[in-house]
């Protein structure tokens, strides 16, 4: 059984589509993020499911029951908005005790959930404050708690950390996965941020034009994407002129073997997209493409060597961990070393 | 308010950036100071110099030939005026005038809030066709609108005969100012969130709009409201074409034939409809506003160390 379901869920806006026919169905108390540019349909799934938009065709189910027709106000659903959407009226706890009020639940069980809610969140300290009193990050800390209390079926989470600054971030995107493993509530999870997907998610839905490209956990999204646009998408990615030949890509009279390549006739042009951290340096005089270093970038865990490659007119990027070594020097000549079992082919 | 450090920073900043003298920088300051403060003066002295002369005119007994410096504190009295109360038909107007500013402000906010909120929510493209006929009483003057409502009087007697008729029509009469008090109050607060946000809680429109939106609209429903008081309790033209015995229509025939006393109704009805916005205002102020800038910022008690460090607190 799914905790939420979208069957065949299509919209369009005048012309444009919006959406194109989605499935997704979201496992009790899995934490699912949409991935995609922006316009690719990941906050009008949202919205559809929150009831705030109406699916031209398709339908919405929780547990197997079809909420399609539901108002959004009885649909029992709690929802993080990327602008802060505290009521500037009431205090943090008036917020938070909103949904209960509007429930009808007895006084004691509201102040007794306001309590918990705001413990939950650590913010018992400023129940009695104004959103405009609180800080961005505060601020989304109320209003998770706010959608939480209300003991939601479903959490839907649209781009919550995009205001926030880098550190505010992080901290509450390990705070909303703690909140979402220890209370096991089935969230769906709308960004932009590859890194926050990557970082939050049970499995990740990228999308692109309407369309789920693919659909895994972060380690199959990002290790084995389906398709070139999620291969671009999810991580950094170089990109290498080739020709098919046999079980390999041919780069420049280097044969990179790969399997990315099954299927296509032999001799067509592709491009080759294969991760920097699945490029290697080497001796000019080995195996490898040669070309020479133009940048090195310390990232501190890691460092990134910018590679100009000879006759290819390209340019890549090489992930060399804490393998820097005194020869890695702006203008030095190496060879870069293509290991294809990753990479991902498409016809040029 | 407290004072702002960033945007002081930012003064500093961009001082120091153009080199311009610190000395400079606090002249232009005063003389931008003194040019507000002229202009404020310019308009105090415009409103309230007719308003001191009427009442002047209204409250003293004295011959308007004498009126000057010399006695400006003689026979002050309220006679005027309440002898005003004890003409016949004067409750009755003052009644009567009070219902259709009620009726007005309710009818008013009944049909504009929710039009205005759902043409933003949900129609927003016809937002310049919504102001361009919200502007159009404006432009057609009272005069017109009582033409029109002669043409069609024998065909809606029934409606027309009663004497609250008059609110439908000066509900149209307000609207170029109260569609523009709404929407700006609309413009002013993240109106597609919050509601969103409302209804995802489980509320409905109606507890939305009640709870949510009315509160956070409250300065542009006050200037509405305050804004059909003072129409209704001026307006002159309808009221008399139509024969109906409003404040302003008994201000003006009992004017004539008490000036003193018709000009202190005048300043009653102005001082009353002050008074009214005063005490909305007042009453309707929300805590959040009270809190602000409060020592409740200060004096928040500490909570316990949080297991997850917290960002800083912008207060």
């Amino acid at each position: 059984m799914s905790a939420l379901s979208f069957v065949g869920v299509r919209k369009t806006f005048g012309p444009t589509v919006a959406l194109q026919g989605l499935d997704l169905a979201v496992k009790p108390g899995e934490l699912i993020s949409l991935l995609g540019p922006s316009g690719c349909g990941k906050t009008t799934a949202l919205r559809i499911a929150a009831g705030f938009e109406k699916a031209d065709t398709g339908r919405v189910e929780i547990a197997d029951r079809d909420i399609s027709a539901t108002p959004a106000h009885k649909r029992n659903m709690g929802m993080v908005f990327q602008s802060y959407s505290l009521f500037p009226n009431l205090t943090v706890a008036a917020n938070v005790d909103y949904g209960l009020r509007t429930r009808k639940l007895d006084k004691t069980e509201r102040k007794r959930r306001v309590g918990e809610m705001l413990e939950i969140v650590q913010l018992t300290h400023l129940a009695g404050r104004y959103s405009h009193q609180l800080s961005g990050g505060q601020q989304q800390r109320v209003a998770l708690a706010r959608a939480l209390a209300i003991q939601p079926e479903v959490l839907l989470l649209d781009e919550p950390l995009s205001a926030l600054d880098a550190k505010v971030r992080l901290t509450l995107r390990d705070e909303i996965r703690r909140i979402q493993t220890t209370l096991g509530i089935t969230t769906l999870l709308v960004t932009h941020d590859q890194e926050e997907a990557l970082g939050i998610s049970d499995r990740i839905g990228v999308m692109s034009n309407g369309n789920l490209e693919q659909l895994g956990s972060p380690v199959e999204v990002y290790r084995k994407p389906s398709t070139a646009f999620v291969a671009r998408f999810v991580g950094s990615m170089n990109e290498l002129a080739g020709q098919v030949s046999s079980d390999a890509v041919d780069v420049r009279g280097v044969a990179v073997p790969t399997g990315a390549a099954h299927g296509m006739s032999s001799g067509a042009p592709v491009k080759l997209l294969v991760r920097p951290e699945d490029l290697s340096l080497a001796s000019v005089n080995g195996h490898g493409l040669p070309g020479t270093i133009t940048s090195t970038t310390f990232q501190g865990a890691t460092t990134l060597i910018g590679v100009r490659l000879d006759g290819l007119d390209s340019l890549v990027t090489v992930d060399v961990g804490h393998e820097l070594t005194a020869e890695h020097v702006i203008g030095a000549r190496v060879a870069v070393l293509v290991n294809g079992e990753r990479a991902v082919c498409e016809p040029a | 308010m407290q004072p702002n450090p960033s945007m002081a920073n930012d003064a500093l900043v961009t001082a120091t950036q153009g080199h311009t003298p610190v000395s400079a920088v606090r002249s232009t300051t005063w003389r931008a100071k003194l040019g507000l403060w002229a202009v404020v003066l310019a308009c105090t002295l415009f409103f309230l110099l007719p308003f001191l002369a009427m009442t002047r005119f209204a409250l003293q007994n004295v011959p308007t030939i004498r009126l000057g410096w010399s006695t400006l504190f003689e026979n002050w009295s309220l006679k005027g005026i309440t002898q005003a109360f004890d003409e016949p038909g004067f409750g009755e107007a003052l009644g009567l005038s009070a219902r259709l500013a009620v009726g007005t402000v309710l009818l008013t906010l009944g049909l504009l809030l929710p039009t205005a909120i759902w043409v933003h929510l949900r129609l927003p493209r016809l937002r310049p066709v919504i102001e361009f006929i919200t502007v159009m009483p404006y432009v057609i003057p009272a005069i017109g609108l009582v033409a029109g409502i002669q043409v069609v009087k024998p065909h809606a007697r029934w409606f027309l005969d009663s004497k609250l008729s008059l609110i439908p029509f000066y509900v149209v009469l307000t609207l170029p100012f109260t569609y523009r008090s709404i929407d700006a109050g609309l413009r002013a607060i993240d109106l597609r969130t919050l509601v969103d946000a409302s209804r995802s809680l489980g509320a409905g429109w109606g507890a939305t709009l009640w709870r949510v939106l009315l509160p956070n609209l409250r300065t542009a429903v006050i200037s509405s409201t305050f804004l059909i008081v003072a129409v209704v309790l001026g307006e002159y033209t309808m009221a008399n074409v139509l024969l109906r015995q409003t404040l302003p229509t008994f201000t003006a025939q009992y004017r004539q034939r008490e000036p003193q006393g018709g000009y202190g109704l005048a300043v009653l009805s102005l001082v009353l409809t002050i008074v009214i916005f005063v005490l909305i205002s007042r009453f309707t102020r929300p805590k959040s506003g009270r809190a602000q800038g409060s020592p409740v910022l200060t004096a928040a008690a500490p909570g316990p160390i949080p297991a997850v460090p917290t960002e800083g607190d912008p207060s």
